[in-house]
């Protein structure tokens, strides 16, 4: 067998193996822009990936622990992107340091500005409806909170997000009890574009056209300033690129006093959030220090 | 290019169904589709609440999946707008973007 046969039946069983689902892999290459060493994820600044991911700035697992060690906001790297489970899953190995120059200009560690045990501020946002509402509103009721913008094409990003509330929101329809101490709040960081009226259109396509469903799940935004003052106290990050907006997953969860209760930011579950959504609306359980 | 590449090229393309621009204009169409389309539409995505329709054939069948015509302008709404659960791609995608996503739709059999 010539070097050339054994080479097309080595692209033969790629092929098909790629047709099984098998893990897929992809070059990366991009910049650093964040580090999280309890969740081992690089948020990366990357040029396209062709085949899996256009040019935008994302986070990423990282398994491995020497990598993560070594690895510094700033630094320009190159690695592998694994993608598994039909893309559901993927993270980077083989990551590769290819210059520390901008490590003096990297921006510190995302943090979140408000403590878990600390009282949310009033900040006044415009939900689908058109209506002012203000976090104090739901007093009472324990508040899961995350953030989109409609248009993200993303499925692992806010498309993700917005099923796993409807899902929530489904389930808690279920049992009156819960669905009257709990409260499901989705805020757009995209306010030219997520007015009112978009907003209710997405929220309707995620409660299945049933408008009754938005006295428990709004769909908000807030002017510029306003959505900066939101960002900055759940250490959600976002800005505009390449004609999208990349941005961080954030989604918090505030107690019936209104106090940050747990925050997640990379691995959850649907019946995680639901669980813990539940469970807050019976009694305060702080995810972290409370604040005296 | 001129002469005899050019005829060549051409002839390539004709060969393969296109003209010279029609190829260009397929292929990024193509590339628009892998980067903005396929991860929901060619995926399986448990996670989404609604699973989005395959766009095979597309353009062949009466309707399309919301049952309104399958026709470029009905698409072309579908995509800047937007319709359910899909994202609008307004402002992300040019209108020459469209055309050549449209474009490449079309051979979706």
């Amino acid at each position: 067998m010539t070097r050339w046969t054994i080479a097309g039946v080595m692209a033969l069983v790629s092929i098909l193996a790629g047709c099984q689902s098998q893990p897929k892999q992809y070059s990366l290459r991009g910049q650093v822009m964040a580090k999280d060493e309890a969740a081992s994820e690089l948020t990366v600044k990357h040029d396209d990936i062709p085949g899996f991911m256009a040019a935008m700035t994302m986070p990423y697992k990282v398994k491995d622990p020497q990598a993560m060690k070594d690895v510094q906001p700033g630094d320009a790297i190159t690695a592998e992107v694994i993608s598994a489970n039909s893309g559901r899953e993927y993270w980077l190995q083989s990551v590769r340091i290819t210059s520390q120059e901008g490590r003096k200009n990297a921006k510190p560690a995302i943090r979140h500005a408000l403590s878990i045990g600390d009282q949310t501020p009033e900040i006044p946002l415009t939900n689908q409806d058109g209506k002012q509402i203000r976090f104090s509103d739901f007093k009472g009721k324990s508040v899961l909170i995350t953030f989109i913008y409609t248009r993200c094409p993303m499925p692992a990003f806010c498309p993700r997000l917005s099923s796993q509330f409807a899902r929530i929101h489904e389930d808690l329809a279920k049992a009156a009890r819960d669905y009257d101490k709990t409260h499901l709040l989705t805020i757009s960081f995209d306010a030219k574009y997520d007015t009112p009226p978009v907003l209710r259109r997405y929220g309707l396509a995620y409660l299945d056209n049933h408008a009754e469903g938005f006295s428990h799940w709004d769909f908000a935004c807030a002017d510029p300033a306003d959505m900066q003052r939101i960002a900055d106290a759940f250490g959600l990050e976002y800005f505009e690129e390449d004609k999208q907006i990349s941005h961080t997953m954030n989604i918090v969860l505030l107690t019936p006093e209104g106090r940050v209760a747990r925050y997640w930011s990379n691995d959850w579950s649907t019946a995680e959030l639901e669980g813990a959504l539940r469970q807050q609306a019976e009694s305060p359980v702080y995810h972290g220090r409370p604040k005296g | 290019m001129n002469g005899p590449w050019r005829s060549a090229a051409i002839a390539c393309c004709l060969v393969a169904g296109c003209g010279l621009d029609g190829c260009d204009s397929r292929q990024h169409g193509e590339e628009l589709f892998e980067l903005h389309c396929a991860d929901c539409h060619e995926m399986s995505n448990p996670d989404l609440k609604k699973q989005p329709p395959k766009l095979e054939g597309l353009f062949q069948a009466k309707g399309l999946p919301s049952g309104a015509p399958a026709t470029d302008e009905q698409v072309r709404k579908t995509i800047i707008e937007g319709l359910g659960t899909m994202p609008a791609f307004q402002g992300r995608l040019s209108q020459g973007d469209v055309d050549d996503l449209i474009r490449y739709l079309h051979t979706l059999k």
